[in-house]
């Protein structure tokens, strides 16, 4: 019997709606789940999904992917590449892995939502397979670190970090329980994946492949490398979502979610990305800037995505556009100031050379930012190391919960977006912010960031080793310069030589 | 006499910081407060100026003597600590 092309039979075998006559359709697909927007069943069906798979091309083709990773890894266990990386790479590895395995195990849970309340049959399929991809990802980005545990504990967090109190990691539980983790099927489609997926994650996954492979660690290359196939297929489960949206005048209700999605994802790259690209990731093996990456994927490729799709721009683009020259200096000068609080140990990135490199890419860096690092370096070089260490608590945005930051120096815009609600007062790092909590205040209020938790008496005692504590930072774990301070040997040179001449 | 939280904006300084006051403690004792977080740490000391305190956005600075029961300020409102040159 001749076999079928697969198009012969694609759309009619993953058309499987019927009309349902033991329940009504809201019991079949609660509103709440499924995404209510007022459309019934039939305008969903005309989703129409770009990239169409099987089930047994799938499997043949994720087992290929996985045999490339696996062996690739397998081929340079011996390599002692992790023993011999140079320190800051290292922090990439532990920062990323911190940051997102458990999260692409979290992400399996959203798709699978999409899997079953989605009202669009061509949605099911695809989330099936996405769903199946988080899990991959989830495996691999735990596998891969774990042969690293025994060198040294902070790798630990590859599987530890969200189920801690780090700061940092409310800051993603924050934003993924609010993106993928509590929204129903079609607003998980747009927010995680075409707002996160579609915007961002290839800043990480094919930014930071390329920076892994001028480091000489292929394993971590492939690795990241091979999830990003997976990725950029399964991104584009919102976009044919948002296009039924728009045909069925709901353009202003799918614009708000991009919207809060882009500005909650920007944020957590600011502060992960943005720090490993101009910062952690050694000189000579630094391809762009952070800021060149963001204006490649995000500033072209997205907002050609948005405008083909027939939405407008967020409405805080100009913001964006120029936050991208600047937010991401302040959160890592923010991490490496409070070092103690993070599961890695932050590279400064600041010896002379690296200062050039800032201030070609950033014109202006040293009369701002360096300005703050000139009082570190100089407390670092004079033995003052007490200076070089926090004694309180930066303040954290209520949205975003990182810290309230701007520009330092001589172009100081540091600025609170404060609002009072119910007669309590929140604080925000940007107005975008802020207005992401004005769109559903009852959806955010009940929160409490670090901050709030610190006065309310629930970090004891209120010192550096309460914070610990209520952080999860085992000893051990609390992070310090990367290069315990070797950088700083350049400016006490330069300082004798100022004093010889 | 309680402890009270602000929230510091210090000229200069890249990020907002909590800073615990006292009730009774003057503007001049909430900037020399704030300053412990900011100055020597990563801002400059400026030699001849002195620091004062404003609500964010004001252009009036507080009464150098005013207590913090008395200003009005809220429980993690944000002040500015901006540097001045006496009598400039």
């Amino acid at each position: 019997m001749a076999v079928l092309n697969r198009m012969d039979w694609y759309d009619l075998a993953r058309s499987t709606n019927w009309t349902p006559t033991y329940v009504t359709e809201d019991e079949l697909f609660p509103p709440q789940l499924s995404g209510a927007f007022g459309l019934p069943q039939n305008a969903w069906e005309k989703y129409d999904e770009p990239y169409k798979q099987t089930y047994p091309e799938y499997v043949k083709v994720q087992r290929d992917k996985d045999a490339g990773a696996y062996s690739v890894k397998a081929a340079l266990e011996r390599s002692r590449i992790f023993e011999n990386a140079d320190p800051g790479w290292k922090s990439v590895m532990k920062a990323h892995y911190g940051a997102i395995a458990r999260g692409e195990y979290a992400a399996a849970s959203a798709e699978a939502r999409m899997m079953r309340f989605s009202k669009a049959p061509g949605m099911r399929n695809m989330s099936t397979l996405g769903c199946m991809d988080e899990i991959r990802h989830g495996q691999m980005q735990l596998y891969f670190p774990h042969e690293h545990v025994s060198k040294d504990r902070q790798m630990d967090w590859a599987f530890k970090a969200y189920d801690t109190n780090e700061w940092a990691m409310i800051a993603a539980r924050h934003f993924f329980d609010d993106i993928m983790m509590t929204r129903d099927a079609i607003s998980v489609s747009i927010m995680l994946t075409f707002s996160f997926e579609t915007g961002f994650t290839n800043m990480q996954f094919l930014g930071l492949a390329a920076d892994a492979a001028e480091a000489g660690d292929h394993t971590f290359a492939n690795l990241i490398s091979s999830i990003q196939t997976d990725e950029s297929r399964h991104a584009q489960i919102g976009g044919p979502a948002l296009k039924i949206l728009i045909e069925n005048g709901q353009k202003a209700e799918a614009q708000k979610r991009v919207d809060i999605a882009v500005w909650g994802a920007w944020k957590l790259f600011s502060v992960l990305t943005g720090p490993i690209m101009d910062y952690y990731t050694p000189l000579e093996h630094r391809k762009q800037s952070f800021k060149e990456f963001m204006e490649e994927w995000i500033v072209a490729q997205f907002e050609r995505a948005l405008t083909d799709m027939g939405l407008e721009l967020p409405w805080y683009w100009d913001i964006f556009l120029k936050d991208i020259a600047e937010t991401h200096h302040g959160m890592h000068l923010g991490s490496y100031y409070w070092r103690p609080t993070v599961w890695w140990n932050p590279a400064a990135g600041v010896t002379p050379a690296e200062r050039d490199w800032l201030e070609e890419k950033y014109p202006g860096w040293n009369d701002t930012w360096g300005q703050c690092w000139d009082v570190i370096i100089d407390n670092v070089v004079d033995g003052n190391m007490a200076l070089a260490y926090p004694e309180t608590l930066p303040y954290v945005c209520n949205m975003c919960q990182l810290p309230i930051l701007g520009t330092p120096g001589k172009n100081w815009n540091v600025k609170d977006y404060p609002l009072e609600y119910k007669g309590r007062l929140y604080h925000f790092g940007s107005e975008v912010d802020r207005w992401v909590f004005e769109q559903e205040p009852e959806r955010y209020a009940g929160h409490l960031s670090i901050v709030d938790r610190f006065l309310a008496g629930m970090i004891q005692p209120m010192n550096l080793e309460g914070a610990l504590a209520y952080m999860n930072i085992a000893p051990g774990e609390m992070g310090d310069d990367a290069h315990n301070y070797a950088w700083a040997e350049v400016y006490r040179a330069l300082r004798e030589t100022r004093k010889a001449g | 006499m309680a402890l009270f939280p602000l929230t510091s904006n210090f000229e200069g300084d890249f990020v907002l910081q909590l800073v615990a006051v006292d009730t009774e403690n003057t503007m001049d004792e909430v900037a020399a407060a704030a300053a412990v977080h900011s100055v020597g740490r990563r801002v400059r000391a400026r030699p001849g100026h002195i620091l004062r305190i404003r609500r964010q956005g004001a252009d009036e600075f507080l009464p150098r003597t005013m207590k913090v029961a008395e200003s009005g300020l809220k429980p993690t409102e944000t002040v500015e600590v901006i540097w001045q040159m006496p009598h400039g």
